[in-house]
């Protein structure tokens, strides 16, 4: 068993938070509002530290004024706190909406639909290997046909309707492998707690 | 109460216990569930052996938080390993706040792994020359577009204070073009931002290891090349562990490999749990209809 006294606090607070799983109760409580408490602090401490501080307010007391921009566009989304003078909030707020979507729009064209859609294209050269020829075309199928699915324009019937019917088993598979997914990754959690609570802990296991 | 309500009412907590005591009973029991290696780790393992050794860097940005260590954490060990086994030179970065801890421990565990096993001074990583971590820097985005002019332009000291052009590993290494890939270690959806602007832009090759919540988002990136390698959540961490001792650049295995018996235990019980609840729900439908004709 380990002698170190931040495992023992870890493995603690650990036992405290998993005590939910019986019921609610103060040791959970205590250890949720503790975890709330110290992301918060850590968080606050960490931004002023390696955000604010280096990238304005150091250049501002090397005499690098230029940086009053940027100090007074922030500033201007706490007039939203004061109602006469609320109005100004939209003046940081353009900035950042012009400035991201500028940079957003090109970018999001390129990476998220150009390219995209050229993965839905299907050439002869696709089935130069057959397994990936089949993959290919049902992966052209499930795009069309779930699109077809959210097209509202007609009503969903006769070919149509069919189509839109695929689309939606294609969309089941979908939410089964995020869901499949999503139970990996909280159960590889807990293997990680109980690794750590026989492990270095208990001694149990290397 | 009839049988099938009995298994569509079972109490939680005889769930949880059945879950805890399956997570355990591998760690004791040797139990050897067989794994298969995915393509898409396949692929990023394979990148990294094409990478040509003292050549160009591979990137890591380390964006993963403590409590998705078990599945993160073992993917930055392995690829550390395999980057530093094949004498390619890294440098670490990261974008989320909660993550330099971790990269450091990462760094600090596999460095000190290589140096206990190397014959002398020549054979053991040396910071600076080897591996450079960068640590954290805010406004992300701007950051990842600005490397592609200048890397020391964004990071004009590391982690650890020392001005960039003193660390030879980066004389060498002025932007993108002299990056081989970048992998995304994450918890969130920083590999996005990357897929989206220096790749854009810059062209710069990206890989991901990431949580599995994470993992089917990105799979459409890997089928169309986006992404150059993808691991996926406790599963692909525990792959590339496995290439990396089945290719002679670890001597052991990690503890995602170990967990993975866990993992697969959990999810039968979860597959039994979910067909018990539908035969339950069939047979109690069933039941109520009987009764309504009666």
């Amino acid at each position: 068993m380990s002698s170190d006294p931040w495992i023992w606090i870890g493995a603690v607070l650990t036992l405290m938070i998993f005590s939910f799983l019986y019921k609610d109760n103060p040791f959970y409580k205590f250890g949720e509002h503790l975890f709330v408490g110290i992301a918060n602090g850590y968080y606050i401490v960490y931004y002023w530290q390696n955000a604010l501080k280096p990238n304005l307010f150091e250049p501002l007391s090397a005499g690098q004024f230029i940086y009053i921009v940027p100090l007074l566009l922030g500033l201007m989304y706490f007039t939203r706190f004061i109602p006469r003078i609320s109005w100004v909030v939209r003046i940081p707020i353009g900035f950042t909406i012009g400035w991201g979507a500028g940079l957003s729009i090109p970018a999001y064209f390129q990476a998220d639909i150009l390219r995209q859609l050229e993965g839905t294209v299907v050439t002869p050269a696709t089935f130069s290997n057959p397994a990936n020829g089949i993959w290919a075309v049902i992966i052209l199928i499930g795009v069309v046909c779930t699109l077809i699915y959210f097209f509202f324009s007609r009503e969903h019937k006769g070919l149509l309707g069919s189509a839109s019917r695929l689309g939606i088993i294609f969309i089941m598979i979908g939410f089964g492998a995020s869901f499949g997914y999503t139970v990996m990754a909280r159960v590889s959690l807990l293997i990680g707690r109980i690794q750590f609570l026989l492990g270095p802990w208990l001694g149990f296991i290397d | 109460m009839k049988w099938y309500d009995r298994i569509t009412s079972i109490d939680r907590r005889i769930i949880y216990m059945l879950l805890t005591v399956l997570v355990i009973l591998p760690f004791f029991v040797n139990v050897n569930i067989p794994q298969k290696i995915m393509p898409q780790t396949q692929r990023l393992f394979d990148f990294i052996e094409s990478v040509p050794p003292n050549d160009k860097a591979v990137m890591i940005s380390f964006d993963y938080s403590p409590q998705t260590m078990p599945e993160c954490h073992p993917m930055a060990q392995a690829l550390l390993k395999h980057c530093f086994a094949r004498g390619i030179p890294v440098i670490g970065l990261s974008f989320d706040p909660e993550a330099p801890g971790l990269a450091l421990d990462a760094l600090t565990r596999v460095v000190h792994e290589f140096d206990s096993l190397a014959a002398g001074k020549d054979d053991s990583l040396i910071y600076g020359v080897n591996y450079v971590y960068l640590g954290w820097k805010s406004g992300r985005i701007a950051a990842q577009l600005d490397m592609g002019e200048s890397i020391s332009g964004v990071y004009p000291r590391d982690y650890f204070g020392n001005l960039i052009e003193t660390l030879p590993l980066m004389q060498k290494v002025n932007n993108y073009k002299n990056i081989a890939i970048v992998v995304i270690l994450a918890s969130a959806d920083y590999p996005i931002d990357w897929i989206r602007y220096p790749q854009t832009r810059y062209g710069v090759k990206v890989g991901a290891g990431l949580t599995a919540v994470m993992a089917p988002q990105y799979y459409p990136f890997v089928q169309t090349g986006q992404v150059s390698g993808l691991m996926s959540g406790m599963k692909g961490a525990a792959e590339y562990e496995t290439l990396v001792l089945e290719h002679g650049y670890a001597r052991t295995l990690g503890t995602a490999e170990t967990g993975m018996n866990s993992q697969s235990m959990i999810h039968i019980l979860i597959m039994a749990f979910i067909i018990l609840g539908n035969v339950g729900y069939f047979f109690s439908r069933r039941g109520k209809r009987k009764g309504t004709h009666e």
